[in-house]
C-alpha cells in the first residue's frame, strides 16, 4: 500500500469534529463550547459538533471535509478510541487520508462518564481536544506492512492435540511438520484404556488417526526428534530440530521387531508408567507410528559395556546402526503450532497418602495402565501379591484445587474417576468408594454419565481424604490400605478399608514448559501453563504472532476440548497460509541510524527479540515485523534515537503540553 | 477560586486506560482534575514525559501500568517499576514533593482503583498546593 | 434448625480478631481428617469454619477450646485457610466480650499468669530457684540468655529440664544470664486461648526487662516461647537472637565440643513438638544430637516431623482438664512402646508434663522413659 497523503511539512489543517454521543457526552460537558474553544486555535480549520459522529452521517461530515477543505489532520473527540478509531482511521482511508493522521479524544468513557456535568467537565473535555490537536501536527504517515507466509507448518507435539491439528492442515493439501520427542506419536491418549462418557476403547478411535498421519503425503513426521532453536517471525520461521539417533536406519527397518524379540536387556516401561517393562531396543507399544524401534543408549548393554549386539546380529534388514548420531535439520515455516501436553503430578511429596511407599496406591495413569488390554496385566486388576482387588477408592484432586501443590482445576479427574469406576466394577464387581470435593461434570453427556456410575451402586463420600495408612495384614483378606477423611455429609470422621486406592493426580505443566517458552518466546500463565493472546476471545493463539497453543499445555482440558482447539488453531495457520501474507501492527519502533550511539541497551530489553545489531552499520536495527509497539527501547535509549511510531516523543510531548497549557 | 489541581495520567493501552474506560463505562464518578495520555505501554514511558508535565504547569503526574506479572508485553512493568523508582529520586531533588508523583498498577477490570488513585492524587495534591514550576525548567529543558 | 440470618457482626469480629482467608474455605473436611482430636473423639472443625463463615458460632459450645493449635490442618488446608487464626479470634470475642465461659482451668491459669506472671501461680521470687542446687555464677554481663519457660522454673517433675539445659551450656563453655523472678510467661499460649491483652501486656514486661539486662541473644527450651518470641515479639519491634536449645546444641555437638565419656544404651524415639516442628520446620537438630551421643538407637514413631502428633498440650490445652481417654499423649506413648523404644525423647517441656502425666495411665509391665533431649547429652558427658 502507498503512503496516503500527508506528509508532515504539508499545511497543516486540522480538522475536529465533537460528538454528542445523544445525550451521552452531551449532557455532561458542553460539547458546543468544546467544537467553539477548538476553533478558536490557529491550526485548526474547521470545528464541528454532531450527535452521533460514529453514523454514517458523521462519517461524512468528516469524509467532505477531507475532500472539499483539504483538511489533512483529523481529531474525533468521541468515545473511547479503544471502540471506533478504527472505524474513523477507515473514514481517512477512504478519503484518500493516511490513517494515522488522526487522533481520538477520549471525552466519554473518560471524561463525560466518570463525571458530574458543569464546567469541570467541560474544562476537562477542552483540554483533551486540545491535547488530541497540538498531537495531531506531529502526525505523520505510516506505512502499513505485510509479509509473505511460507506454505508449510510445524506442529510440535504428535499427542492427539498435535496429530489433529497436522491432519487437519495436511487434509488441505498443506505441508506439516509433525514433531514428536518419543519414539512414536499418539501422546497420553495411547495410554488410556477407555474414554469418558463413552467409553469407547481409546486405542480403537486412535490408532486410525495414528496410521492417517503414517500415510498422509503432506505429513513430514519427525519422532525422536525435539525442537532446539527457533528463529525468525510470522510467516518465515527457522526452526532447528535435533533427530536423535535411533542406532536403526529408519529408511532400512521393516518393523519386523526381530531386534526387539532377541534383545536380553529389560527396563521399566514409561508407557506402562513404569509397572511393565521394555527392552533396552524397543518401540514404546505395538501400534506404535512410526512402528521402528529405537535403541535406548542409557539401557543397551552394547553402548555400556561394548559387548552384545544381538540385535544386529538378528536384523536382516541391516538397519541396526550403533554409529548413528544426532542430526540437526533446518525447517522453514510460516505458523507453529505448539501441543506440547501436560505432566502428571507425582503424589510422593503428600507424604499422609503413602504413595511409593504403599504399594497398592497407584496414580491415575497407572490405573489406565493396569485397565488397559495392552498394559503389564494384560487388562487385569491385580494387587502387589498378585490377588484381585475386592474394593476400590478413588481419590479426587490429589495435587488440584491444592493451593500447597496446583490451586487450578485439573477438569478431567472427576469424569475419569467415574470412568474408573465403571471399569472396577465391570472386571471386578467389587466395592467403589468415591472421595471427592465436588463433582465437576460439566461436558456434553457427562453427568448422564455420573448418573449412569451412581446407578452402579458406587459410594461417593464428600470430603478430601486425610490419610492412607496400611493396616496388618489379615490372614483372610490380606493386607488392607485404611483410608481416613470426614464425610462432610455425613458430618463425621469416616475410615474405608479397601484393596486398592488411585490417586486422581493433577495435570501439570510439562517440565520443561519454560525452555520450550523461552525458545518460542511464549508467556506463561501463574499456573505455568502457556499463555493464550486471550483467556476467551483469542484462546489459541499467543502474543508471538504465527504461534498457537492448544491442547493441554495451554491448561488442563479432556479430549473433546483438544480437538476442537486442535481443529481451530489448524483453521488459524491455514488462514495465513492461503492468504499468504500478513498484515502486521503499524505501531512499530524505528531507530534514528544517525543518532544510535551503538551502545545496544535496547538489544537486551526488548521482549520480542526484535532489534538486532548490524555490525556492518554499528547501528541498532528494529524489525517491525517483531516489533509490537511497547516503547520500552524507546524510554530507555540514552542517545533518543528510538521513536515509536504514532507514539513518539514528540507526539506525547506535544499532547502534554496541550492538555496543560 | 479554590485551587483546581491539574494532574497528568499516563495510562497503558491494554490494562490500565481499559481500566479507566471501563470506570466510564460503570458511570464511577471521581474528580475531573486528571487528563489521561494513552502510552502502548507504561514501560515506554519516558522521564522527560513527567518533566515536560511539571514544566508545563502539571501538579502532579500518575503513572499506570498492568498488575505485575500481567504485562501486555511479558514484562514492561518491571521496567516501569523500576524506572519510576529513579524518577522518584530525580523528582525529589527537584523538589517536587513525593505525593505529587504517584505509581499505581490498574487492571483492565480494576476501575475502582483507577477512580481511587485519581481521588486520591487529587486530594493531595490540593492538600499541598500549586506546583511551583521553576523549579524544573532548568533540569528538563535538555529533555524537551 | 439453624435460621439462616447470617450473623455478619459475629463474622465481622472474628475477622477484625485475625480470622484470615475464611471466606476461602470449601469444605472439604480436610481439617478435621487430619485432626488429632478425631482419633480420641469427634471435633468437626470443618463445621466450626461453616459456622463462622455463616456467622452462626454456638459461643457456648467446648468445641472452641478443644483445638490445640497444632497446625496440622493448616498446613494441609488446600485453600490456605488460617485454622488456628480463626480458633484463637472466637476464644478471643468470648474473652473479650464474655458471650460465653471460659473453661475453669484455663480460667485459673489466666488468672495466675496475670498476677503472678506463671501458670501456677507461684511466687515471682522463686523463679529462678530451680538453678540454686546448681551454683550457676551468674554472668549478669552475659548478653545471652537462658530462659527456662514457667514449666521448667516451677514444676517439679520438669524442673530437671532446666537444670540439664544450664549444665549443658556451662560445659559447652557458654556464658549465659539468668533473669528469674524479671521474667515472664512468654503469653505464647495466652495468646492462642483468646486473651489478647495479656499477652500484649507479658511481651511488654518481657521485651523490656531483656532489653534493660542488655540481652542480644535468648536461648530456650519450649518451642512455645521460640515461637513467641522468634515470630510475634518481633511484630512487637523486638529485636533478639532467638534460639531453641537443640538448635544451639547441635552445632557444637557437630564440632566435638562435648567429650562422651559414657555410651547411653538406650533405644530412643523423638517425639517432634508441633511448635517446634510444624510451626518452625526444625525436625533435624535433636536428631542430630541424639545421632551423636554414644550408644543412642534412634528409632523413629510412626507419626513424624510434619506429620508428628501433637501430645496434646498447645493452645492453651496444658492447663484444661482433658478426659482419661481423650488424651493425644496416651496414643503416643502406645506408639513409642510399639517401636520398642526406652526412651521417648522430647524438646518440649508441654510435652514432657503430658507424657509424664500420660504414664502414670500405663501399666507398669514395660514402659518408657520421658527425657528431654538436653537430659540424654547430660547423660554421655
Amino acid at each position: 500500500m502507498s503512503i496516503l497523503k500527508g506528509k508532515p511539512d504539508d499545511d497543516i489543517k486540522i480538522g475536529v469534529y465533537v460528538c454528542h454521543c445523544g445525550h451521552n457526552i452531551a449532557s455532561t460537558v458542553d460539547v458546543e463550547e468544546v467544537a467553539r474553544r477548538a476553533k478558536e486555535l490557529g491550526e485548526v480549520s474547521v470545528a464541528r459538533d454532531y450527535v452521533y459522529m460514529c453514523s454514517s452521517k458523521g462519517q461524512n461530515l468528516i469524509r467532505q471535509d477531507i475532500m472539499q477543505l483539504g483538511i489533512n489532520r483529523v481529531v474525533v473527540a468521541a468515545c473511547s478510541p479503544r471502540l471506533y478509531e478504527q472505524t474513523f482511521q477507515n473514514v481517512l482511508r477512504e478519503s484518500g487520508l493516511n490513517p494515522y493522521l488522526l487522533q481520538v479524544a477520549n471525552i466519554r468513557e473518560q471524561c463525560a462518564w466518570l463525571h458530574e456535568p458543569g464546567p469541570l467537565a467541560t474544562e476537562k473535555a477542552n483540554r483533551l481536544v486540545k491535547g488530541a490537536i497540538k498531537r495531531v501536527i506531529h502526525h505523520s504517515p505510516i506505512e502499513e506492512q505485510s509479509v509473505p507466509v511460507f506454505p508449510a507448518t510445524l506442529v510440535i507435539g504428535g499427542g492427539i492435540a498435535g496429530i489433529q491439528a497436522a491432519l487437519e492442515i495436511a487434509n488441505s493439501q498443506q505441508i506439516v511438520y509433525l514433531v514428536e520427542r518419543e519414539p512414536s506419536i499418539g501422546g497420553h491418549m495411547a495410554q488410556f484404556d477407555k474414554t469418558f462418557p463413552t467409553l469407547d476403547c481409546s486405542a480403537c478411535i486412535l490408532t486410525p488417526k495414528m496410521n492417517e498421519v503414517a500415510r498422509n503425503p503432506y505429513i513430514r513426521l519427525m519422532t525422536y526428534s525435539e525442537v532446539v532453536e527457533v528463529s525468525g517471525y510470522v510467516g518465515n520461521f527457522n526452526v532447528k530440530v535435533r533427530r536423535k539417533a535411533r542406532y536403526i536406519d529408519e529408511d532400512k527397518c521393516v518393523g519386523c521387531g526381530i531386534c526387539v524379540e532377541k534383545c536380553p536387556w529389560s527396563t521399566e516401561s514409561e508407557f506402562d508408567a513404569d509397572l511393565g517393562v521394555r527392552k533396552a531396543v524397543y518401540t514404546p507399544f505395538p501400534q506404535a507410528i512410526p512402528n521402528i524401534p529405537v535403541i535406548d543408549k542409557e539401557r543397551c548393554v552394547y553402548f555400556l559395556k561394548g559387548k552384545c549386539r544381538a540385535c544386529e546380529k538378528f536384523c536382516e534388514a541391516k538397519a541396526i546402526n550403533f554409529q548413528q548420531e544426532d542430526l540437526f535439520i533446518e525447517l522453514h515455516v510460516g505458523a507453529i503450532i505448539v501441543a506440547t501436553g501436560y505432566d502428571v503430578f507425582d503424589p510422593t511429596p503428600i507424604s499422609q497418602y503413602g504413595y511409593g511407599r504403599l504399594p497398592n496406591v497407584f496414580t491415575s495413569l497407572e490405573f489406565e495402565r493396569l485397565c488397559s488390554p495392552s498394559g503389564p496385566t494384560g487388562g487385569q486388576l491385580k494387587l502387589a501379591d498378585g490377588r484381585e482387588p475386592k474394593s476400590l477408592a478413588v481419590i479426587h484432586c490429589v495435587g488440584s484445587r491444592d493451593q500447597n501443590y496446583n490451586a487450578y482445576c485439573s477438569r478431567v479427574c472427576c469424569m475419569h474417576s467415574l470412568k474408573y469406576s465403571h471399569l472396577f466394577k465391570e472386571k471386578t464387581g467389587g466395592e467403589v468408594y468415591q472421595i471427592y470435593i465436588d463433582m465437576r461434570c460439566t461436558g456434553k453427556g457427562y453427568e448422564e454419565f455420573y448418573e449412569r456410575v451412581q446407578g452402579e451402586h458406587v459410594r461417593f463420600i464428600r470430603g478430601k481424604l486425610a490419610t492412607i495408612t496400611a493396616d496388618s495384614p489379615d490372614s483372610e483378606t490380606g493386607e488392607k490400605l485404611s483410608l481416613s477423611c470426614e464425610d462432610t455429609l455425613l458430618g463425621g470422621l469416616v475410615n474405608i478399608p479397601v484393596d486398592m486406592a488411585v490417586l486422581c493426580v493433577a495435570l501439570e505443566p510439562r517440565h520443561d514448559a519454560e525452555q520450550v517458552a523461552q525458545i518460542l518466546r511464549l508467556g506463561r500463565s501463574r499456573d505455568g501453563f502457556f499463555m493464550e493472546r486471550h483467556p476467551k476471545l483469542d484462546p489459541v493463539a499467543t502474543m508471538s504472532e504465527g504461534i498457537f497453543i492448544v491442547g493441554c499445555c495451554q491448561g488442563p482440558k479432556d479430549i473433546p476440548d483438544t480437538v476442537a482447539q486442535a481443529s481451530a488453531a489448524a483453521a488459524r495457520a491455514l488462514a495465513m497460509i492461503v492468504r499468504g501474507k500478513m498484515e502486521t501492527g503499524a505501531i512499530t519502533a524505528a531507530i534514528d541510524e544517525t543518532l544510535c550511539s551503538a551502545c545496544k541497551v535496547c538489544n537486551a530489553l526488548c521482549p520480542y527479540g526484535a532489534i538486532f545489531f548490524d555490525e556492518v552499520s554499528n547501528v541498532s536495527r528494529v524489525n517491525r515485523i517483531l516489533c509490537k509497539g511497547c516503547n520500552v527501547c524507546g524510554a530507555a535509549c540514552p542517545s533518543g534515537a528510538i521513536s515509536t511510531r504514532n507514539f513518539s516523543e514528540s507526539q506525547i510531548l506535544a499532547e502534554i503540553e496541550g492538555v496543560l497549557v | 477560586m479554590s485551587f483546581e489541581p491539574k494532574i497528568v495520567a499516563f495510562l497503558c493501552n491494554w490494562c490500565s486506560y481499559a481500566g479507566a474506560d471501563l470506570a466510564g463505562v460503570s458511570r464511577y464518578k471521581c474528580a475531573p482534575n486528571v487528563m489521561s495520555i494513552r502510552l502502548m505501554c507504561s514501560g515506554g514511558l519516558e522521564p522527560s514525559f513527567v518533566l515536560k508535565a511539571f514544566k508545563e504547569g502539571a501538579d502532579g503526574v500518575l503513572v499506570c501500568g498492568c498488575n505485575l506479572g500481567d504485562c501486555h508485553y511479558t514484562d514492561g512493568n518491571y521496567k516501569t517499576l523500576m524506572r519510576m523508582t529513579l524518577l522518584k529520586k530525580l523528582t525529589e531533588q527537584l523538589g517536587i514533593e513525593e505525593p505529587r508523583v504517584r505509581l499505581q498498577w490498574v487492571c483492565a477490570s480494576c476501575a475502582e482503583d483507577f477512580t481511587n488513585a485519581v481521588n486520591r492524587i487529587t486530594e493531595d495534591v490540593r492538600a499541598l498546593g500549586p506546583y511551583k514550576k521553576e523549579k524544573v525548567e532548568v533540569e528538563s529543558g535538555k529533555n524537551t | 434448625m439453624v435460621a439462616l440470618t447470617p450473623f455478619k457482626e459475629a463474622a465481622d469480629m472474628l475477622m477484625e480478631a485475625g480470622a484470615e482467608k475464611l471466606d476461602n474455605c470449601y469444605q472439604c473436611g480436610l481439617c478435621t481428617g487430619s485432626c488429632p482430636w478425631n482419633q480420641v473423639r469427634s471435633f468437626l472443625v470443618r463445621r466450626i469454619i461453616h459456622q463462622a463463615q455463616l456467622g452462626v458460632i454456638d459461643f457456648e459450645s467446648e468445641d472452641l477450646w478443644l483445638c490445640t493449635t497444632c497446625r496440622n490442618c493448616v498446613q494441609r488446608c488446600p485453600r490456605g485457610v488460617e485454622i488456628i487464626d480463626i480458633m484463637k479470634a472466637m476464644r478471643r470475642v468470648i474473652t473479650e466480650t464474655g458471650t460465653a465461659k471460659i473453661p475453669d482451668s484455663l480460667r485459673l491459669a489466666i488468672t495466675n499468669i496475670a498476677g503472678a506472671g506463671n501458670p501456677l501461680g507461684e511466687p515471682p521470687e522463686q523463679r529462678g530457684d530451680w538453678a540454686a542446687p546448681l551454683r550457676l555464677k551468674h554472668k549478669a554481663d552475659s548478653s545471652t540468655l537462658y530462659f527456662s519457660c514457667c514449666i521448667p522454673a516451677y514444676e517439679p517433675k520438669v524442673k530437671r529440664v532446666a537444670r540439664a539445659t544450664a549444665q549443658v551450656l556451662k560445659t559447652s563453655g557458654t556464658d549465659f544470664n539468668i533473669l528469674a523472678s524479671r521474667e515472664n510467661c512468654c503469653g505464647e499460649s495466652v495468646r492462642k486461648a483468646g486473651d489478647e491483652n495479656l499477652f500484649n501486656s507479658l511481651a511488654e514486661k518481657n521485651i523490656k526487662a531483656f532489653s534493660e539486662a542488655g540481652i542480644k541473644q535468648i536461648l530456650v527450651s519450649s518451642p512455645h516461647c521460640y515461637h513467641s518470641f522468634k515470630n510475634e515479639y518481633s511484630k512487637l519491634g523486638a529485636d533478639f537472637e532467638v534460639l531453641h536449645i537443640v538448635q544451639y546444641l547441635a552445632p557444637l555437638v557437630s564440632e566435638g565440643k562435648f567429650k562422651f565419656k559414657k555410651e547411653v544404651k538406650k533405644k530412643v524415639a523423638y517425639h517432634d513438638s508441633c511448635y517446634l516442628a510444624r510451626h518452625n520446620g526444625i525436625y533435624d537438630e535433636p536428631r542430630r544430637i541424639l545421632e551423636s551421643i554414644p550408644g543412642i538407637e534412634l528409632v523413629e514413631l510412626p507419626d513424624v516431623k510434619e506429620n508428628t502428633l501433637c501430645c496434646g498440650g498447645g493452645g492453651g490445652r496444658i492447663w484444661m482438664d482433658t478426659k482419661k481417654d481423650e488424651r493425644f499423649s496416651d496414643l503416643r506413648i502406645q506408639q513409642a512402646l510399639d517401636v520398642g523404644a526406652d526412651v521417648l525423647a522430647v524438646s518440649c517441656p508441654y510435652c514432657m508434663l503430658n507424657f509424664e502425666d500420660s504414664l502414670l495411665g500405663f501399666s507398669n509391665t514395660k514402659t518408657v522413659e520421658i527425657k528431654d533431649v538436653v537430659e540424654l547429652i547430660c547423660e554421655g558427658l
